[in-house]
């Protein structure tokens, strides 16, 4: 069991190895690679990922998960665009990032925990629809031609190569992980994941619990769209196609279990670096970037399929000790009673 | 009264109304234009792939798997079909052979992984998504022709413009009318139906669905049914792609991307519980005929943008969903008997 525990407790950080051997690996192999500019370079390229990443993180905590996101992400990437085209300011996009995702969140929360309805058939079905909105507000035209600094704002370094995009998110990603990991509410979460009936129990609402874990999913979906849409200057109606597929993968990645219950926060957002450092590393190894799907699948597959069989491994350890521990007392009990 | 109360107890009977419905309003609103059988039936071509794959899904639904891979096996096969008959020079039906065992292998190796290491079915499938996808990307650069342009000028058409050998699959009709695509659509729903719902086989698959210890102390080989399931999905994605390359005479990697989404949306519409135990062939058959109906109608008979037909259709999930909840969940019913009674 306290193995078990333990194994629990370095998740992220089997996954920050990983991390790390991957650019090891690519260092070996192209030397250039391992200067401190061509890493951060990686890390500033991951904003909009971790940012999605770490919203769907709270979700698939609870043992749900949430396909919209990537809509989500194009509607209100759409939105700021069509702010940004009238040189309104990044606040104004953030409170209606922050208002699209709270009432698509509150949406996909209601369906699933209070209909129960399972939750990927749900967003789903919210993914279809949001998409339909983005191409309704973008009235089916790629926003573009932004005006104003707006567009600057994503390549702004603040000191030493790191830009104000990454510095946020990686403050952001601090802060969540130690609310998550430290307080009591933050808790609830892997609680309602782990056990929803013995969540109950204790008192804490699963209903509740899950509600926020959308509407939170929702939010984060929201500020990556203006993220996003800043980045590349343009946004078209299929923008963040995919990304919700992207988002899960990192997520799995960073040792988050798809059936709840395990991981963190700090695993989600390393997950993201993997996930959008991958396609950067092949430039380095001298590999063509149609190697970036072929790779991306196998490192998921066989890190998803590692971890499976070494849990599957303690498990039956752990198993075969409690029965061998059983064994041993009815031994002595019996062996009492001859006496 | 009693019969047409359990008639309504069938999802299938639901699911007729609706199509009739959709058939009532869009007769009414545009009937010189709506009405014409060949282009309802090119309807359903259009979205053709989607219905074979969900059909082999709901067999991984009922087990209670999810396989989001599907799509990404399309463009896998095409590009296979493509480049072997292009590039290697290879006969076109020996081509689409190899491709369809290649798929029943890309199945087979995410069912392993799921049935024998444990594994949850959406990672693997996704990162199948990822590794197949990628692959196909990969096997299109083995080609002369640019991965973007796709591979074209399959055989072949005749003199006088009727299309023989490989594209008759895509693009030939049997007697003149009947496209051969739905003869094909046609043979595979009864192949399934006989399977899942006719031979000991679909029991197991049931059986796994609804308690997979059950199956698995009554003797069944759980594991190697399950992974059936996938290489059955696998080779069911294959022949979409096979027809989708014939339709369209050009194999490109990227063919079906977008399906993922559609083709879980027939199979729940169809009535398959995601949880596994319970669904019906003739539930995603009637389905994904819906959807290609409403995904037909609304733009010619309302006049909605092609590329906005995500909406509807994500309305209808959403409806159909929660009103099934809301009739299965005895709470929620019981809230609503305490509301009328206090009225």
């Amino acid at each position: 069991m306290k193995q078990l525990k333990s194994l629990k407790n370095v998740r992220w950080l089997s996954s920050l190895a990983f991390l790390i051997v991957l650019y090891g690996i690519t260092g070996i192999i192209n030397p250039s690679f391992l200067s401190y500019s061509s890493i951060l370079s990686c890390f500033n390229s991951s904003v909009v990922f971790t940012l999605l990443a770490m919203g769907i993180a709270f979700v698939i905590m609870t043992g749900e998960i949430d396909v919209s996101i990537g809509s989500v992400m194009g509607l209100t990437a759409t939105i700021a665009g069509l702010i940004a085209q009238k040189g309104g300011s990044p606040v104004q996009m953030l409170i209606y990032a922050v208002l699209v995702g709270i009432v698509t969140g509150m949406i996909n929360g209601l369906g699933v925990a209070f209909f129960n309805v399972p939750s990927l058939i749900f967003t789903l079905g919210t993914c279809g629809v949001i998409r339909g909105l983005v191409f309704v507000v973008a009235d089916g035209k790629t926003t573009e031609n932004f005006a104003g600094p707006f567009t600057n704002l994503g390549s702004k370094v603040l000191f030493a190569n790191i830009t104000m995009y990454f510095a946020l998110v990686f403050i952001l990603a601090v802060i969540v992980h130690l609310l998550l990991t430290r307080t009591k509410k933050g808790k609830y979460f892997i609680a309602v994941g782990d056990n929803p009936n013995g969540a109950n129990l204790v008192g804490i609402s699963v209903l509740k619990t899950k509600m926020i874990a959308y509407i939170l999913c929702g939010i984060f979906a929201g500020i990556s769209g203006v993220a996003f849409a800043s980045k590349y200057g343009q946004v078209n109606i299929v923008a963040g196609t995919g990304y919700e597929m992207s988002a899960i993968a990192a997520c799995v990645l960073g040792g988050i279990s798809l059936s709840g219950g395990l991981g963190n926060m700090a695993g989600a957002a390393i997950g993201a670096v993997i996930m959008s450092s991958v396609s950067r590393l092949l430039v380095f190894i001298g590999l063509s970037s149609d190697y970036d799907n072929t790779i991306t699948g196998v490192m998921l597959i066989t890190i998803v399929v590692v971890d499976a069989l070494m849990q599957h491994r303690s498990v039956e350890m752990a198993r075969r000790k409690r029965l061998l521990s059983r064994t041993m007392t009815n031994e002595t009990k019996e062996g009492g009673e001859e006496a | 009264m009693k019969t047409l109360k359990n008639l309504f107890k069938h999802w299938e009977f639901i699911l007729l109304l609706l199509l009739a419905a959709e058939f009532l309003i869009f007769g009414t609103v545009n009937p010189t234009k709506f009405l014409r059988p060949v282009s309802i039936m090119s309807s359903i071509t259009n979205y053709i792939s989607i219905c074979i794959i969900a059909l082999f899904v709901t067999f991984v639904m009922i087990t209670g798997g999810i396989d989001i891979q599907a799509s990404s096996i399309v463009g896998l096969t095409s590009i296979i079909i493509g480049v072997l008959w292009s590039d290697a020079g290879l006969n076109i039906w020996v081509a689409v052979f190899i491709a369809i065992a290649a798929s029943a292998l890309c199945g087979a190796l995410s069912g392993f992984f799921i049935a024998y290491c444990g594994v949850q079915p959406m990672v693997v499938t996704l990162g199948g998504s990822f590794l197949y996808s990628g692959i196909a990307l990969l096997v299109s650069g083995l080609s002369a022709t640019p991965a973007y342009q796709g591979i074209s000028g399959f055989p072949s058409k005749t003199a006088e413009g009727a299309f023989v050998n490989f594209r008759f699959l895509g693009k030939g009709t049997l007697f003149g009318v009947i496209p051969t695509q739905i003869v094909i659509y046609v043979i595979l729903i009864i192949l399934c139906y006989w399977l899942l719902h006719k031979t000991k086989y679909g029991r197991k698959v049931f059986l796994i669905g609804v308690n997979q210890q059950a199956a698995e102390y009554s003797g069944i080989n759980t594991r190697l049914t399950i992974m059936s399931t996938y290489i059955l999905t696998g080779i069911g994605a294959s022949i979409a792609g096979v027809l989708l390359t014939a339709n369209v005479d050009s194999a490109k990697y990227n063919l079906g991307s977008s399906f993922t989404l559609s083709i879980i949306t027939a199979v729940v519409l169809g009535g398959t519980l995601s949880t596994g135990g319970k669904g019906s062939i003739i539930g995603t058959a009637l389905a994904s005929i819906v959807i290609c109906i409403l995904r037909y109608g609304l733009p010619l008979c309302f006049g909605i943008s092609t590329q906005n037909l995500d909406l509807p259709v994500g309305v209808m999930l959403i409806v159909v969903v929660v009103g099934r909840e809301i009739g299965h969940n005895q709470q929620i019913q019981m809230l609503f008997k305490r509301l009328k009674a206090k009225k």
